[in-house]
């Protein structure tokens, strides 16, 4: 369960339902069964004349059948139940877990960390969006890194300008600074996208 | 919370149901599919139990026998009493017969109707019980008839109801089916949007979702990775600023480095708006 409240709602509504029409159509059964019991046992105490207890011990294993038939049925829809709760489980999961892993890169990238992006697993849901996902990651990585390389060459020939031009004083250091500057943050880019 | 400025108007309409066809037919209609093959196999084997003790009961229901009605006599005419013998004039001989006359004898008789005694009607006598009998008779043969005809009914009830609940899981599992995974891929819409835009470098601002739209917290996951690409391009800009300041201060700002700062400077900007 990667997402309790998506996965959740999903099968409580379906097996709730499930649940209700198989025990609305036990109950039907049950009755017409019942019916059926009924009218044997009257048709065995007419024929025995009264108090009979051969007819006693039948009619006891014909209400035994009606109990077993109860009991079939709740072992129906609870098995019914059961299997709908473990399908949608996996499917669920077949949604929750694209989206797991993408909320993971998604944290990744609030920490300004764009790292490479794997494939979904074979027969997982929302592969379109993934592929989306990904094209999106690796465009903004692209472009992250064509930037570090332009401005660490932009870095480069401002300080060989910078030593052979006549820049002198207070205006050089501070550019110089502000260059040193500029190099720590393109090496903290570059590990971000490492 | 959801502030009113951070929401679109995009209002919910039965045309954009189908957001996600891929995604939301296949989650709908595996589930629809796998619902409806369990119930029909309880459905089937519903019917063969109901078929069994309807046909059982109904056997049973035929085989009662009900108190005969008492037969009774029809009413019926009865014979007419003996004709008493005609007398006949008696003759001068004491024969009592007419004279005999030459070449044959000759009687002359004459009927009165009135005379002539008819046949009677004869209605038996009907037992005191006899109309409670055949209450009690037909009473019998209706309730044994009407049982039968429950039992049936029963029977068709149960397939009734099967055939109707079967409908009912099939649409209402595939509207709910339909409306659920449009809750979830209206926000994976909503996201892929905006992914679009960053693909191709823009950042601009990140709207709420809808109320009632699921996926929140994965949204909320992207829009800190929104903010987060936000704010790697801010300090891209502010580093940027800085270094074409003192650039500019220490008079390179026509160095053809800084003047393609200045220009990644400007597209970092817009990508922002």
């Amino acid at each position: 369960m990667l997402d309790k409240r998506l996965q959740l709602r999903y099968i409580l509504v379906v097996t709730i339902l499930s649940g209700l029409i198989a025990g609305a159509l036990g109950r039907m059964i049950y009755h017409q069964q019942s019916l059926s019991t009924q009218s044997i046992e009257e048709d065995l105490f007419e024929l025995a004349g009264g108090d009979d207890k051969d007819v006693k011990n039948i009619t006891n294993d014909y209400e035994k059948q009606d109990r077993m038939l109860v009991y079939k049925m709740v072992g129906a829809g609870i098995g019914l139940v059961i299997i709908l709760s473990l399908y949608l489980v996996i499917m669920t999961h077949k949604v929750a877990g694209p989206l797991f892993k993408v909320s993971m890169y998604f944290d990744r990238m609030a920490e300004g960390r764009l790292g490479n992006v794997t494939p979904l697993r074979r027969g997982d849901m929302l592969q379109d969006f993934y592929v989306n996902f990904k094209d999106m990651h690796d465009a903004v990585r692209a472009s992250a890194a064509e930037d570090v390389v332009a401005l660490e060459s932009g870095l480069k020939n401002l300080r060989e300008s910078r030593n052979q031009g006549d820049y002198r004083g207070e205006a050089h250091s501070k550019l110089a600074e502000e260059l040193d500057l500029l190099e720590q943050h393109l090496v903290q880019r570059k590990k971000q996208l490492g | 919370m959801t502030k009113a400025g951070d929401t679109r108007g995009y209002k919910r309409s039965w045309k954009n149901l189908l957001i996600n066809k891929k995604y939301q037919l296949r989650f709908t209609l595996f589930m629809v599919g796998l619902s409806a093959l369990l119930m029909g196999g309880l459905g089937f084997w519903i019917m063969v139990v109901a078929n069994e003790t309807t046909k059982v009961s109904i056997t049973s229901e035929r085989g009662k026998r009900c108190e005969p009605v008492p037969t009774i006599e029809a009413p019926h005419e009865e014979a007419p009493a003996p004709v008493t013998p005609m007398k006949l004039p008696e003759g001068p001989d004491g024969a009592g017969s007419q004279p005999v006359r030459p070449g044959g004898s000759k009687i002359n008789v004459t009927l009165d109707e009135m005379e002539v005694p008819k046949p009677q009607l004869v209605i038996p006598a009907v037992p005191k019980d006899f109309g409670a009998k055949v209450v009690e008779h037909w009473t019998c043969e209706v309730s044994i008839a009407s049982k039968v005809v429950a039992l049936e009914r029963g029977r068709m009830q149960i397939l009734l109801a099967l055939i109707a609940t079967g409908l009912l899981l099939v649409f209402g599992l595939a509207a709910y089916g339909i409306k659920m995974t449009h809750r979830v891929a209206g926000p994976l819409f909503k996201v892929q949007l905006y992914l679009a835009k960053m693909r191709s470098g823009r950042f601009d601002k990140v709207y709420n979702l809808r109320k009632g739209d699921q996926l929140v917290s994965f949204y909320d996951h992207f829009k800190l990775a929104h903010a987060g690409i936000v704010k790697m391009q801010e300090s891209d800009i502010e580093r940027m600023t800085s270094v074409i300041a003192a650039a500019e201060a220490a008079g390179a700002g026509d160095h053809p480095s800084v003047v393609a700062m200045r220009e990644m400077l400007a597209r970092k900007k817009q990508s922002l708006e």
